[in-house]
């Protein structure tokens, strides 16, 4: 109870949690039976980004600041940039629906993982109030979203080699999926790009230098270095879709690693540097 | 020769090497810097040979302008760290900033060390701070010239910088306390310069200093401030609002002062003038910055346009199976 009245946030969270929980099972259930109530499982996705916009509002309202700081901050708002990335492709790109099966549990994921962490908040620190934080945010998230969908098909290539095949024969052939799939990791690579230079232009601002290689720095080069090599990779040599997709899979789990590992050394993102 | 350098296999090569050279320097200050280098070299060149010889690149304006961006970013970068400083200084209230006091933390070695030109006045400052000490804005208040000359008043920040010939002086969270004293010898002339006590909150528990005065016996000073640090509640860090006794203690002796009050010590007098604050500010100082943001976005829209022109006219939503990314294929050095 103390907890609710000291994270007004809370339930709203819960709520968008479990509402990301029905949306994943309607997909998975609807893609396994072939018969993919996609108007349901988009309105249940817009229903928990209404929840979690709520509860990101509560916690704004109750902390003074956006959700930049902790892990738990991360989460929330990867939570509902994940979802308003998948929603929009989900609406726009009929092709991409069946990789409900993989996105939304990853998107569930995350949502369960905030579960389990305090809701504690802090003050922003004046660095942070620019509206080049605002442009890195954005385009991390752009760039983890567009790659989160390169992953869905990413994922469908490797469940159609399981008993799950079935479940996708209606997508079209793989060679197919791995074009589309690489097409979004190019986007992909232009968000992760820019998200690199406005960071540098606030990191310029906030402490005086524009790249010092710190942990968060570090693995966001690393994961850049990894897709440009997969795409040159991709683009000179016959790579399979197989191979593309493990690839893929690769450069997401580097980007995985950034956003959502790293906090773990440094406890806040550039926290060394605050 | 010129193919061989503009494989796409040394490419990737390089961009193994590069990723290997940016693990083993994590977290190691003292790595050696052409583990970085090297592979920067390698791809430097591989690139530019890839420019030369590759229509895959160079017939592709995008595209091009993406790679020739990439190549412009590490010479612009290799640049800046020849030319870099980086640096701190801390300057007294009512004080003009002295080249001299600048702690070179590192440099290029073709930095032109250009800080005589340099010129301005430290004004008060004031910085907020949040319960548990929690350090917000910071607004210093100094004179500095203009275009034309004129000192004129500008405010410096943490992401506000004060910039003079090419240096960017950030304030930092490291100021504080400096009282004003004036040191009136038996013979001679009297001379008039501040202490800097440590950085305030950071060590309020600890604000001493020592100092011997010319023909004098070594002077130690407390400062004791009337306003205890508050850590429970928001505040404001502001000179007007701090006051404080001097405790000086010197040939066994120890004397408390009140701002104006003089006290006779071995060798001369000592006045307490007034309490003052300091301010210690980051320098940096690397003039390629704005054209590593020109090129770093030119190279990004390049890239942006050459996926729109080459992908975005057959989007996947309307080709549906047939969506293919096999335009690409062959775009690149091979």
């Amino acid at each position: 109870m103390n907890a609710l009245a000291r994270a007004p946030e809370l339930p709203w969270i819960w709520m968008a949690v479990a509402a990301y929980a029905v949306t994943a099972g309607v997909a998975v259930a609807g893609v396994a039976r072939g018969q993919q109530r996609e108007k349901v499982v988009l309105g249940m996705l817009l229903t928990a980004l209404v929840l979690v916009s709520v509860g990101i509002a509560a916690r704004w309202a109750r902390t003074g600041h956006g959700p930049f700081l902790n892990m738990f901050e991360i989460l929330l708002s990867n939570l509902f940039s994940l979802g308003v990335v998948y929603a929009f492709a989900y609406w726009r790109l009929p092709v991409l629906r069946p990789t409900s099966v993989v996105v939304l549990p990853v998107i569930l994921l995350l949502g369960l993982w905030l579960l389990v962490l305090r809701p504690a908040g802090g003050p922003l620190p004046p660095t942070y109030d620019t509206p080049w934080l605002w442009a890195h945010v954005a385009m991390g998230k752009v760039f983890l979203g567009t790659c989160l969908l390169a992953v869905g098909l990413a994922g469908v290539m490797w469940l159609r080699r399981t008993r799950l095949s079935a479940w996708f024969r209606d997508m079209p052939p793989d060679v197919s999926l791995d074009a589309l799939a690489w097409r979004i990791m190019t986007l992909a690579l232009v968000f992760e790009s820019l998200m690199l230079i406005a960071g540098a232009v606030w990191a310029q601002g906030a402490w005086g230098r524009y790249w010092a290689w710190d942990p968060l720095e570090t693995w966001a080069f690393v994961t850049w270095l990894a897709l440009a090599a997969a795409l040159h990779l991709r683009l000179s040599y016959p790579i399979s879709p197989r191979l593309g997709a493990l690839m893929i899979l690769g450069v997401f789990v580097l980007a995985f690693l950034t956003f959502f590992g790293v906090p773990f050394v440094s406890m806040a993102p550039h926290k060394g540097m605050i | 020769m010129l193919r061989l350098l503009s494989s796409v296999r040394l490419t990737l090569v390089g961009m193994a090497l590069l990723c290997a050279g940016v693990l083993l320097s994590y977290n190691r200050p003292a790595a050696p810097l052409w583990w970085l280098v090297a592979p920067l070299g390698l791809l430097a060149v591989n690139l530019l040979a890839a420019i030369a010889v590759n229509p895959g690149i160079n017939r592709q304006g995008g595209l091009l302008v993406f790679h020739l961006a990439l190549l412009g970013i590490v010479v612009l970068a290799a640049v800046g760290r020849l030319v870099h400083l980086d640096g701190v200084v801390e300057v007294t209230e009512d004080s003009a900033f002295l080249p001299g006091d600048v702690q070179v933390l590192a440099k290029g070695p073709l930095h032109p060390m250009g800080f005589s030109k340099v010129f301005f006045v430290q004004g008060p400052f004031t910085v907020d701070y949040g319960p548990e000490l929690s350090r917000s804005t910071t607004r210093s208040q100094v004179l500095a010239p203009d275009g034309a000359g004129r000192l004129v008043p500008m405010v410096v920040g943490d992401d506000h910088p004060l910039i003079l010939h090419g240096y960017r002086f950030y304030t930092s969270s490291n100021k504080g306390f400096a009282p004003l004293l004036t040191w009136i010898p038996e013979h001679g002339k009297p001379v008039t310069g501040a202490i800097h006590m440590p950085s305030y909150p950071l060590f309020d528990w600890k604000q001493d200093n020592r100092w011997t005065p010319p023909g004098g016996a070594e002077i130690r000073f407390w400062l004791r401030l009337k306003t205890p640090l508050r850590a429970d509640a928001a505040w404001t860090m502001d000179r007007k609002d701090s006051s404080g006794v001097l405790i000086v203690s010197s040939g066994g002796r120890r004397i408390e002062l009140k701002p104006g009050q003089t006290a006779r010590l071995e060798g001369g007098s000592l006045r307490f003038d007034e309490l003052r604050t300091w301010m210690g500010y980051k320098i940096f100082y690397d003039p390629t910055l704005p054209w590593l943001f020109v090129v770093a976005v030119a190279g990004v829209g390049g890239l942006a346009w050459h996926f729109w022109r080459r992908l975005g006219s057959s989007g996947p939503e309307r080709t549906g199976r047939a969506a293919g990314f096999s335009a690409g294929h062959g775009a690149l050095h091979t």
